[in-house]
């Protein structure tokens, strides 16, 4: 291996067959996931897989935040002992102890998003279900109990290390009847003495975006196996 | 330092100063530089694990964007792209040049206009992160248009390398520190531009999904195992038989290990995402080659042993010695720790823990930037034309340094236990999250008191090369060494 060009065309080898074969043949194959639909004599659904997407435009701001430092968007399936699926709180089911098992995550979940936001470390809870986590009892979308948590993470939990989102938020003093978009905080948490929290744009995105995030829409073909456990 | 039982030749000597005469400023300046920013990532590092266990820590009206999310990034990449990447391009200019026999006639004024442009590509893109244009690609955290410059600037000092190396006479013997570095330099660009035209460019009109996510992890781990392993293991290769006088213990042994990296190495990094969305092979591929990799690790660890052999005495007293060992050590261990997180045994419980970080800071800071402070001190004395100042500050740097980078591994690598067995483990499914912050919230302390031990070792290092670089440093025909009184043991060592 004295010859210089020898040397470098086995350098290019060696490197050219995981380039080829782990990067860029799958990353063509990616971009061919297409939605599936719903068989309604099996699967008694009608539609397609994986439905509703995400909210883009927020997660654009979840990464400028850099929320996935510390937050996965991905569920382990329940082989070998791993099962993410059964977490409080990591699934559609929101009581402590959930009936069914949350189905590991798949490739469809994250169609149509640049490069899925699958998370560096899991310093905080998974995100993948997170849409289904703040609901009101009467099971709407609960907007303000999600800025809460964004604006002052210690409100509720005491003993969370998330950072406050401060700056996607306006305190200003109140006016009048103050602002119809105004954070609602818990006891024992108060802005300052007439003041209130108003959201900025940025963070109503970042909202809908994490109430937009439930990938646990059923697969195709398994949606009568699930029933079936029930 | 120069301790080759037969004295050089003057000629070969005069031969040697005009090579590093040619390269002194492009050099000096990428150290300079480099230092600085290690510097400065040392600082944002310790701010950074403070945020992990009291987020209200710094956390004023004007320093919201100093909170975790950002913060990390950008200690990160600044620890990666400004000091790592940046000592070892400076560390290849100078090998390069010296094993080839090269002595630069022109274009060392590129070399610095190239080195100035990496560090404001840099710049940019810490700044960047701060004011929230980050994208939130793990080790691509700089906005998108801070690539190109990176890469531009990466290419025109690569390109000389690669035509030094191409241009060198035959007769120079056989050059694995070369072949390391030279290998390094072909595929760094490769990688960036491959993870950054896929992630950063073509995602947004061919959207990846969660592959994206594994092309970043791959990303992640080639850089280590493609870049900064072989830049790493270019400096000790040339330094271990340099220092201890004696040739490399076995030529096959170096040429097995060399393309055993160069095999494997392009293989990992899904296993990130083990159990994710991702074809169940391609995390098992990951896996399977980190396991491998152990094998070269091995042969590189036993050459340099045997290189050292008889000779273990010199690492008491040479510096350059002293941190190349470390660095070599630290390599076998974090191929060992790769290897495990690889595993599903272990990576199932240790996936997206401290563990991590940890591993990812014994790659860059216990191997690499150990082997490059090895290299600094050896070269920086024969650019600078004068000789460290204290043998004193160095051994407060080496052994501040062993203790904080030890202590932050033992924490992150056990601190991800705990977090992981809370969190992960099957056993605890029904715990409520706090139990995972609760459990690893000492090893969180332990990785704060960590980097104040290297902050402390780098604040010496930062002044100390930097009264070397003025030139203000020792004016001697002695070395400075460790544990030797200067006046009784001259050139012995």
């Amino acid at each position: 291996m004295t010859n210089p060009c020898k040397f470098l065309t086995c350098l290019a080898l060696s490197f050219f067959a995981p380039w080829l074969l782990l990067v860029v043949r799958p990353a063509l194959q990616s971009q061919k996931l297409a939605p599936q639909a719903y068989v309604k004599d099996r699967d008694g659904l009608e539609g397609v897989y994986p439905g509703k997407g995400i909210y883009r435009q927020g997660q654009l701001v979840y990464a400028r935040e850099g929320c996935t430092q510390c937050h996965t968007q991905m569920i382990r399936p329940s082989f070998a002992g791993v099962n993410d699926g059964w977490k409080k709180g990591w699934g559609s089911d929101q009581s402590a102890i959930p009936r069914d098992v949350v189905r590991a995550s798949t490739p469809f979940d994250y169609i149509g998003e640049p490069v899925a936001p699958l998370g560096i470390q899991r310093n905080g809870p998974d995100l993948a279900n997170v849409g289904y986590r703040f609901t009101d009892p009467d099971g709407k979308a609960d907007r303000n109990g999600l800025h809460v948590q964004l604006y002052a993470p210690r409100a509720g939990k005491k003993w969370s290390i998330m950072p406050a989102y401060r700056n996607l938020y306006t305190v200003r003093k109140i006016e009048g009847h103050g602002s119809p978009g105004a954070l609602k905080f818990p006891k024992g948490f108060s802005p300052g003495k007439g003041r209130e929290v108003v959201p900025t744009p940025e963070a109503n995105e970042l909202v809908s975006y994490l109430l937009s995030l439930k990938k646990d829409a059923p697969v195709p073909g398994q949606v009568v196996a699930e029933a079936a456990k029930k | 330092m120069e301790t080759n039982p037969t004295a050089p030749s003057s000629d070969d000597s005069l031969r040697r100063a005009a090579i590093d005469r040619s390269v002194k400023w492009p050099v000096l300046f990428l150290f300079a530089n480099a230092a600085m920013w290690l510097l400065a990532a040392t600082l944002l590092g310790l701010l950074s694990s403070v945020k992990l266990y009291a987020p209200e820590f710094l956390d004023g009206k004007w320093t919201w964007w100093l909170n975790y999310g950002r913060l990390q990034p950008a200690h990160m990449n600044a620890l990666i792209y400004g000091w790592a990447m940046q000592a070892g391009l400076g560390a290849a200019i100078w090998l390069v040049a010296r094993r080839t026999g090269t002595v630069l006639q022109r274009g060392a004024g590129t070399l610095v206009t190239a080195g100035i442009f990496w560090n404001i590509g840099v710049t940019l893109g810490v700044v960047g992160i701060f004011s929230g244009a980050g994208t939130s690609l793990q080790w691509l955290e700089f906005p998108v248009w801070v690539w190109p410059l990176l890469l531009t600037a990466f290419l025109m000092i690569a390109w000389r390398l690669v035509g030094m190396f191409l241009a060198a006479p035959r007769s120079e013997g056989f050059q694995i520190s070369t072949w390391y570095v030279i290998g390094a330099c072909f595929w760094f660009p490769w990688i960036y531009l491959t993870a950054n035209l896929f992630l950063n460019t073509w995602s947004l009109d061919a959207p990846l999904g969660a592959i994206g996510a594994g092309i970043n992890g791959w990303y992640v781990n080639t850089l280590i195992l493609l870049v900064f392993a072989p830049l790493g293991l270019g400096a000790t290769y040339y330094f271990i038989p340099k220092i201890t006088g004696q040739p490399i213990a076995s030529t096959q042994l170096a040429v097995l290990g060399f393309w055993g990296l160069a095999i494997f190495g392009g293989w990992t990094g899904f296993q990130k995402y083990m159990g994710g969305p991702l074809p169940a092979w391609m995390p098992a591929v990951g896996g399977a080659a980190a396991l491998l990799l152990v094998i070269p690790a091995a042969i590189v660890a036993l050459n340099h042993h045997l290189t050292t052999a008889g000779q273990h005495g010199m690492i008491q007293t040479s510096p350059t010695l002293r941190f190349t060992f470390v660095g070599s050590f630290s390599f076998v261990i974090m191929c060992v720790v790769a290897a495990l997180l690889g595993t599903f045994w272990f990576g199932a419980t240790l996936q997206f823990t401290y563990a991590e970080y940890g591993f990812h800071l014994l790659a860059i800071y216990g191997f690499f930037s150990m082997s490059m402070f090895g290299a600094i001190y050896y070269i920086v004395p024969r650019l600078a034309g004068c000789e460290w100042l204290s043998a004193r500050v160095i051994r407060q740097h080496f052994w501040y340094s062993v203790y904080g980078i030890s202590t932050l591994v033992v924490c992150m690598l056990v601190g991800g236990l705990a977090q992981g067995e809370s969190v992960n483990s099957p056993e605890n499914w029904n715990l409520p999250f706090i139990g995972s912050i609760v459990n690893s919230r000492g090893y969180l302390i332990g990785r704060t008191l960590a980097w104040i031990f290297i902050l402390w070792s780098n604040l010496w290092f930062f002044f100390h090369l930097m009264l070397m670089v003025f030139g203000l440093g020792r004016r001697s025909v002695q070395p400075t060494l460790l544990e030797v009184h200067h006046e009784e043991a001259p050139a012995a060592a």
